[in-house]
């Protein structure tokens, strides 16, 4: 019984004889839950969320723009910013476009790299979410755990790329450099001991009344209504629609790979929360399938010029990233500068859904859901 | 009136309200220290070690930064509530403190007693109801003089949570008195010392409901949601510097409050465990007193542990959860077993 959230008020019948008002409220652009500077127009009456209105634009850089001013291959960094925490699967999706549109063949061994640095970006990525999300639930200690794990990741990041968090990862064409001496060995490591710590996550929610209170009938959307939003990743999976683009549509040898889609089935935020866990989990499998099998010679790279000039045309390729389907819309005219770009950001798209969602709900749970949708603003507002 | 009689009334009253009140405020300020570092050890970090050996200077240096800071206050706020407003909190949080009895009497050498205690009036637990129910009127004060909206909701919160919990508060206190027969705090020891054991087994529940509520009574979490930082920042989103350290160290004299009185009415307050006490006290009585407020302060350290581990552990209820808690739990639940004492007691009586 308790769990349950009817979205009804509780009408007194003081109402009948006295009147009463919705009131607005600004939920940020600085408000500690709005994930960076989200503004959400809040219509309450008491603490119930009658209409929702969001406001975007705070993080513009006009980055689909600014690349269309520097050569393909200096415009990949800055794709890397959009998402920050999810930095390596941006830079595939731009790259991916990039080689699509000059069809090119990226060997075997660099995609197998790009799965395992994709996949360790995306644990990187749920786990600063686990703790973020928990956060605004209230639960604090969480950030710190997920904030400890993501360290070992991007260790990983560091002693390959260089770099932590804006690695610049893929070079159009393949990869840079092959894993460094001594990084597999520290990797399996890792991967033995993530599944452990995220059951010991689970303890820590899961099972833990409060959370599901909190989580479970909160914030539920449809799949019909998620699928007409067009959300996609784990919000949308969340609903029970099985698409992930890893599956759907293949791409750096993703095919090859065993592992499993998890799907909720109510679309609430306790469903969002368990699909992101079980990714973890999956991911973990992937890495795993694809450093066993990592052929052991074999290209680095495809064979690319110094001045990238690809074909005049248009291309879009999409890659799962942590947050959803993220694609790259390109179009060349033959020069060495991308002639348009435009990006579908999963972030952008699934905080449509976000109104939904709330209508009904109290204050806490707005809060609640936008930590359930994993937005980053730097990829809403681009 | 002759000097004794001055010295009885005014006298060793004032000099005792001194000696409370200082190590209150350093225990208040050390809690928060406590906290910090209690927390940071459950979530693998360190916690503040920079200022002084192992971060002890700590609070001095918070509170002289609070102490320095601009007092604003806001263009909307009505002024005059403004600034009073976290005075309602801090007081009563700190008066409560009258009413407890530390430990049994210091015998001086010419054979007077003194009470380890600044008043031991026989309603004493009533008093501290009565005043951390007074606490409120602070934070609502707070929240709608600011003149914003994030403060009047989580004052509104307040309202609603502090009517909700104080009832099962004072039934689970209710169901010690009965066992107890007293509402002094000093006789509520006394009968958990002829007893032979202490309350938490007779009232295992109703010491379940206090705490709960105690919890809740304090704005901690789960229970945290007049704060809510992530939600509604809370009803002092306005306040700055000074007062706003009012309102903070209300509450975290709250917090030692509930402790202690948690460690008195369940735990036998001073009474030094495995210990025969009246002996002890008849062949020594100082050092059984000095004892009884080192049993004590551990007794209470436990709790707030206890309360800093909550903290550490739970996330928040949600508004409309946290009421059902209180009203269609938790009530239920301490009265029936007030009635269930109370039918004990009688038969027991018999």
């Amino acid at each position: 019984m308790a769990a349950e959230h009817t979205g009804e008020a509780f009408t007194s019948p003081l109402r009948e004889v006295m009147e009463t008002k919705t009131y607005e409220l600004n939920m940020g652009p600085q408000h500690p839950a709005t994930h960076g500077v989200y503004r959400a127009i809040l219509q309450l009456d008491g603490e119930r969320v009658v209409s929702m209105e969001s406001v975007l634009g705070y993080l513009h850089r006009g980055i689909e723009k600014w690349a269309e001013y520097r050569t393909w291959t200096q415009a990949t960094p800055i794709f890397d910013r959009l998402d920050y925490v999810g930095a390596v699967l941006n830079c595939h999706g731009y790259v991916g476009a990039v080689e699509k549109l000059l069809n090119l063949e990226v060997p075997k061994k660099a995609q197998y790299i790009r799965v395992v640095l994709d996949e360790l970006q995306r644990i990187a990525n749920h786990l600063l979410w686990l703790g973020t999300h928990a956060l605004d639930v209230g639960a604090q200690s969480m950030l710190f755990y997920g904030i400890r794990e993501r360290e070992a990741i991007l260790d990983l990041f560091e002693a390959m790329l260089g770099q932590r968090l804006l690695q610049n990862a893929y070079p159009i064409g393949g990869v840079r450099f092959d894993f460094p001496k001594g990084w597999v060995p520290v990797c399996y490591r890792l991967l033995e001991e993530l599944p452990k710590k995220i059951d010991d996550y689970e303890t820590l929610l899961t099972g833990n009344r409060i959370w599901v209170q909190r989580t479970k009938g909160v914030g539920v959307i449809s799949a019909k209504d998620a699928t007409a939003l067009s959300l996609s990743g784990p919000t949308l999976r969340g609903s029970g629609v099985n698409f992930d683009v890893r599956k759907a549509m293949p791409y750096s040898s993703y095919e090859d790979f065993d592992f499993e889609v998890p799907l909720g089935q109510n679309g609430d935020v306790f469903d969002r929360y368990m699909c992101r866990i079980r990714e973890m989990r999956q991911s973990v499998r992937i890495i795993r399938q694809a450093l066993d099998g990592m052929p052991a010679e074999g290209e680095l790279k495809g064979k690319v010029g110094r001045i990238i000039r690809p074909p005049a045309g248009e291309a879009y390729y999409t890659v799962e990233a942590a947050k959803g389907q993220l694609g790259y819309y390109i179009v060349s005219d033959g020069a060495e500068k991308p002639y348009r770009l435009h990006i579908k950001s999963p972030s952008f798209v699934n905080l449509q859904g976000i109104e939904t969602m709330c209508r009904g709900g109290l204050i806490a749970d707005v809060v609640a859901n936008i930590g359930s949708l994993d937005i980053v603003l730097g990829e809403v507002d681009r | 009136m002759n000097f004794q009689t001055l010295m009885d009334v005014i006298g060793w009253p004032l000099i005792k309200i001194v000696i409370l009140l200082v190590p209150v405020f350093t225990v208040v300020a050390y809690l928060v220290w406590f906290e910090r570092r209690v927390l940071a050890f459950f979530q693998s970090r360190l916690g503040p070690n920079r200022v002084g050996p192992l971060g002890l200077l700590q609070p001095v240096a918070d509170g002289l930064k609070l102490l320095l800071k601009e007092d604003i206050v806001p263009t909307n706020a009505r002024p005059f509530l403004f600034k009073i407003a976290p005075i309602f909190v801090m007081t009563p949080a700190i008066a409560g403190f009258a009413v407890i009895s530390w430990a049994l009497p210091w015998v001086t050498p010419a054979g007077n007693t003194h009470g380890f205690v600044v008043a031991d009036v026989d309603l004493g637990i009533l008093l501290i109801l009565a005043l951390s129910s007074l606490g409120i009127f602070g934070i609502i004060l707070g929240g709608w003089a600011s003149g914003s909206k994030y403060p009047l909701m989580g004052s509104l919160r307040s309202a609603s949570q502090m009517l909700a919990y104080e009832i099962p508060l004072t039934l689970s206190i209710l169901t010690v008195i009965l066992l107890a027969g007293s509402f002094r705090l000093s006789d509520i020891v006394a009968a958990q010392q002829n007893l032979g054991w202490y309350f938490l087994f007779p009232g295992l529940i109703a010491f379940g409901v206090y705490l709960v509520s105690a919890v809740a009574e304090s704005n901690r979490t789960p229970f945290d949601l007049p704060e809510g930082e992530s939600e509604i920042i809370g009803f002092h989103t306005e306040y700055s510097g000074m007062r706003f350290a009012f309102y903070f160290v209300g509450e975290y004299a709250n917090v030692v409050l509930i402790s202690v009185v948690a460690a008195s009415l369940f735990m036998g307050g001073y009474d030094i465990p495995f210990v025969k006490d009246a002996a002890l006290y008849a062949a020594h009585p100082n050092l059984a007193s000095v004892l009884g407020v080192l049993s004590f302060a551990v007794k209470g350290a436990l709790f707030a542990y206890f309360f800093i581990w909550i903290r550490a552990t739970w996330p928040r209820y949600r508004y409309d959860q946290l009421l059902r808690v209180g009203w269609v739990v938790l009530l239920p639940i301490a009265l029936g077993n007030l009635m269930l004492v109370a039918l004990l007691k009688l038969w027991l009586l018999r």
